[in-house]
């Protein structure tokens, strides 16, 4: 009979610990603070308050938008009681993945990093983010911001207005290693594409590898391909490929591929570069084991520290070379990095105090640690601003018109298979016909 | 005798717990899958009945054929080379060692109980070619063979490769050791017999050995086989499925679909087929091991 | 004769060899993560991969476990793992008893149901279960990742446990009936004992299927304070990838390390397990 009672109660207390638990979680998935709308009363009495930032930038990596967060959160942290910044983190190309996830459960956290464009334009529509242009007025902070970032980014998302801060003001182009052109016997930097592959040869020639790029991520390859796109078809480009106003298997569309395809074969690009990270791409251009990166301006921030071997003007920095007048040097790739966009779920006072301490310093904060524009105002350029600084100011000054990145227009399915095939189209197991077909077969889907 | 034995509160108390979060967890959500499977988009947001065009349109999706199309190569490799081996293994454990059994059994099986991300990662780095070399290509460049030197993980032919020697590695102590188990409980007299009829070698495995020990290798393969059908784990930690979608199985086509796509009943109908096909073939193993004998 | 028995000589020494290389080829990587785990950055760089380490790092250890949040992965492993495991092994064997040992109508039935779930594939099960878990509000507990690995142990435990329940004999069960015992009695004082070794050999493999699954905990878990082990050392794995060879190292090992641990001190009987009736069925 004992035996009964005990296997009875067994069962029981599994029931039981079923029903508490979900009692439990709906309990602590809604910590009575974060409600938002009880401004100032009793309810700040919660002390503690933890704020989650999802990042995609490893937080001891000193100089990326990450650590900045990190820091300036700390320094944030120092002035109040009881505030915790959690740092997750979680891979680039598994970002887009997890934050649908987080969407669907709407378990956005305070603080995401995301990527403008179509995805952000997602966000907005599902209406799970704040209005960032709206909040920053109210909280006095709207100055914070550079207009040429706002502007971009509200140009991003088609006007829908301004959902999340710039974590850079950024152009791209390639950075090349002063020591190797010149051994190679190159004296001047491509302007245009023959130029370009001219200079690979040469290089090639000298036994150097000409350019590498963080192929394991996807996204610094299919860079290459847009490059040489949008100078020969024009900088809307993809977004007329997409929206069927041209197609990608257009014959100037599949050139470029084809290109891109040549320069693997040609041995251009370094061996197993879908295997490398840009982390491991740019130590390689500063270790002069490779001639050139195309990258954004993000990179002056390692290129400013110590770790470059290159020393502090060993590498310098050229637009896109044209390849016919569809698109001159006048205009450069520009973006605003990786943004940030905060939960309209989880937004309180807290999470507005933060902003408040965080924002109007990021510029400056920013500029002064890593040299490098957030899209942030600055107040005041640092005396000794580096040599790697003042080229990328130099060169932002000079742009004219802005394009953008091969992936900002296509919405998930077809950027994951531009992401995801172009590893093959490296590696020659497709075609360049195949791979332009492949993205317009997917892109026709959402038409 | 039968008022105890078959007590029917008793029967209530000790299967129903297990029954009920089994058919909840398990049972439920298959229909619900299949229902899923004949709407497009993902509920609450453009979710329409489409009755079976989810699984007609399959066959024109790119990714999701060439999903189906690796994960049956990847099966017709990593199944019998991982029953294979075992076997392999077992019968040289079995007549070629008379001292160290149980050690030898007791280190074939470690691989098995590794997690699985754990063994990814550490075939990764051994894959490895930059920025440093890896075991394998430190090993290549050590013996002088420069030219196989390569980025196994970047090519989509060696990554597969790469993949299918990883998961027949892991598994083959597992079935070393059940294949083991079932040669040992031959009786010695049988193999005594033999060998004086003049059996030897591979007739004596195949006359005797074998079909003493069919049945274990039928279980063998329907595990191994439900096993590989379901690949997830070891391609997401060892390549993510690339490069390109080389690597890419069902069930990761389907989690892509499902949570990077939005496309919930497209998945579903992607998943149902993975249960059709998981189901089919096992249903062809059972009968053909029933038939033949 | 004497040419065949120096065949036969010949062959054992060539299977003696085979077998000698297999166990290294098992082992050797294995090896080769723990002393990789033990060197600094720079050692990676200069020596080549299979050299031994110069001296011993153990900062590579620390970093994983605090910075790298093992500690944590770790805790929700095991509470996980554990407490699924508890639950396993009970439903596991009074089902199992009841469907082997009882006298029952459905029995026969209910039985096909369970064994059903061996073929199963969790892909299927996938999206249903994540839209149920959300709309409980489960999604992000360890609550929802319990109830999912009992649900998925039960089917093996049942099909090896039924194995090895259905090879002792019913005398023992009658006479102790006759002797005036209940079924519950029955159960603990009778079958419960004499299942240990299967049970221990259900438990380590139920262990291990847990302590490895990554598909449910990385879709259902995205809070860090709740992640696995596994799930924790992908993303670990992201974020040093290239950068911190011997952290990655470590954590790698550390992961490995309670289930070596485990194994090293159980093998006997999971390997008696799986060699005498449980697996064959």
């Amino acid at each position: 009979m004992k035996r009964k009672v005990l296997v009875l109660s067994m069962a029981l207390l599994l029931m039981v610990s079923l029903l508490t638990g979900c009692a439990d979680t709906k309990g602590t998935q809604t910590p009575p603070a974060s409600k938002g709308n009880t401004t100032g009363t009793s309810s700040d009495k919660f002390k503690s308050r933890t704020i989650k930032f999802l990042s995609v930038w490893p937080e001891d990596d000193k100089n990326s938008n990450g650590w900045i967060i990190s820091e300036l959160s700390k320094q944030y942290g120092e002035t109040v009681d009881g505030f915790d910044l959690e740092y997750e983190y979680v891979a680039i190309d598994q970002l887009d993945q997890k934050v649908k996830i987080l969407m669907s459960s709407d378990d956005l956290p305070e603080i995401c990093t995301y990527e403008s464009g179509v995805r952000l334009k997602q966000v907005i529509q599902a209406d799970m983010i704040i209005d960032v242009e709206k909040t920053f007025t109210e909280l006095g902070i709207r100055d914070c911001l550079d207009e040429g970032a706002v502007s971009l980014l509200k140009n991003l998302v088609d006007g829908l207005g301004l959902y999340c801060v710039p974590l850079g003001m950024n152009m791209e182009g390639f950075w090349y290693h002063k020591g190797l052109f010149e051994q190679a016997g190159i004296e001047k930097v491509p302007e245009t594409w023959d130029e370009l592959l001219e200079a690979c040869e040469k290089l090639k020639a000298a036994g150097i590898t000409p350019i590498v790029q963080g192929g394991s991520d996807n996204w610094p390859m299919t860079r290459v391909l847009n490059a040489y796109l949008v100078r020969s078809v024009g900088l809307n480009a993809v977004q007329d490929a997409v929206t069927g106003k041209r197609s990608f298997t257009d014959p100037e569309y599949v050139a470029a591929a084809k290109m891109f395809q040549d320069m693997a074969k040609k041995g251009y690009f370094a061996e197993g570069m879908n295997t490398i990270d840009p982390g491991t791409a740019t130590s390689m251009l500063m270790n002069g084991q490779a001639a050139m990166n195309y990258d954004g301006s993000w990179k002056a921030s390692n290129l400013n520290s110590e770790d470059n071997a290159a020393g502090p003007e060993g590498i310098g920095f050229f637009n896109v070379p044209v390849v016919n007048d569809s698109s001159t040097l006048l205009d450069y790739s520009m973006n605003c990095g990786n943004i940030l966009m905060f939960s309209k779920k989880k937004y309180d006072d807290k999470v507005a105090d933060w902003m408040k301490f965080v924002f109007p310093k990021l510029g400056d904060f920013a500029m002064q640690e890593t040299g490098s524009f957030k899209g942030f105002a600055i107040s005041k350029m640092p005396e000794d601003t580096t040599y790697y600084t003042q080229l990328v100011a130099e060169h932002l000054a000079k742009a004219q018109n802005a394009f953008l990145w091969f992936e900002a227009k296509m919405d998930s399915e077809t950027s994951t298979i531009a992401q995801n095939s172009i590893s093959l189209l490296y590696t020659g197991e497709i075609t360049p016909e195949d791979y332009m077909r492949m993205l317009e077969e997917t892109a026709a889907k959402s038409r | 005798m039968e008022r105890v034995l078959g007590d029917k509160k008793a029967i209530a108390l000790m299967v129903l717990p297990a029954l009920i979060i089994f058919i909840v967890i398990i049972f439920v959500p298959i229909i619900w899958t299949f229902v899923y499977s004949l709407f497009s988009g993902m509920p609450g947001f453009k979710f329409e009945f489409v009755g079976f065009s989810n699984y007609i349109d399959m066959w024109s999706n790119k990714q999701t054929v060439e999903a189906i199309k690796m994960n049956w190569k990847y099966i017709f490799f990593v199944t019998p080379g991982q029953v294979g081996f075992g076997l392999l293994v077992s019968l040289m454990m079995y007549f070629s060692i008379k001292k160290y059994r149980t050690l030898s059994r007791t280190i074939v099986f470690i691989p098995t109980i590794l997690p699985t991300v754990a063994v990814a990662q550490m075939f990764a780095k051994m894959y490895e070619m930059v920025p440093n070399y890896g075991l394998i290509n430190a090993l290549l460049d050590l013996v002088g063979l420069d030219k196989y030197i390569q980025p196994f993980l970047g090519q989509p032919n060696t990554a597969f490769g790469a993949l299918v020697v990883m998961d027949i590695w892991t598994a083959i102590g597992f079935y070393t050791v059940i294949i083991y188990g079932a040669l040992v409980d031959i009786p010695h007299e049988i193999l005594e017999a033999a060998r004086i009829d003049g059996a030897s070698g591979v007739k004596l495995f195949t006359k005797i050995v074998f079909p003493m020990i069919r049945t274990i290798m039928i279980t063998c393969l329907v595990f191994s086989f439900t096993g590989t059908i379901k690949l997830y784990e070891s391609a997401t930690a060892l390549t993510k499925g690339g490069p390109g979608f080389a690597t890419t199985s069902m069930t990761m086509n389907m989690y892509q679909n499902a949570f990077l796509f939005d496309q919930y009943g497209y998945a579903s109908a992607v998943a149902i087929l993975i249960l059709i096909q998981c189901l089919l073939v096992t249903f062809i193993i059972n009968k053909i091991s029933r038939e033949k004998y | 004769m004497d040419r065949e028995k120096r065949m036969k000589n010949v062959i054992s020494i060539i299977g003696k060899i085979l077998i000698v290389i297999f166990l290294f080829v098992e082992i050797y990587p294995i090896f080769w993560i723990l002393m990789s785990s033990l060197k600094n950055t720079q050692e990676f760089n200069l020596s080549p991969s299979y050299a031994l380490p110069k001296e011993i790092h153990l900062q590579n250890y620390v970093k994983a476990w605090f910075q790298g949040k093992m500690n944590i992965y770790f805790k929700n492993s095991a509470i996980v793992t554990i407490v699924s495991l508890f639950f396993i092994i009970l439903f596991g064997t009074t089902s199992a008893f009841a469907l082997t040992k009882m006298r029952w109508k459905l029995r026969d039935k209910v039985m096909k149901i369970f064994l059903s779930g061996i073929m199963i594939p969790t892909a299927v099960v996938l999206i249903p279960l994540y839209s149920m878990y959300k709309s409980t509000n489960l999604l992000n507990t360890r609550i929802c990742l319990i109830l999912t690995y009992i649900a998925f142990g039960l089917p093996l435990t049942i099909f090896l446990l039924r194995g090895y329940l259905t090879s002792l004999p019913d005398d023992m069960i009658e006479a102790a009936i006759i002797d005036g015992a209940n079924i519950y009695q029955v159960f603990t004082r009778i079958m419960f004992p004499l299942m240990k070794t299967g049970i221990v050999t259900v438990g380590v493999i139920q262990f291990y299927f847990r302590w490895n699954d990554l598909i449910f905990s990385s879709t259902f878990i995205s809070n860090t304070n709740m992640k696995t082990v596994q799930t924790g050392l992908l993303y670990f794995s992201d974020m040093y990838g290239n950068r911190d060879w011997g952290a990655i190292f470590a954590c790698i090992s550390i992961s490995v390390l309670p289930t070596l641990i485990i194994y090293i001190f159980m093998n006997k009987m999971v390997i008696e397990g799986m060699t005498s009736g449980a697996i064959k069925g």
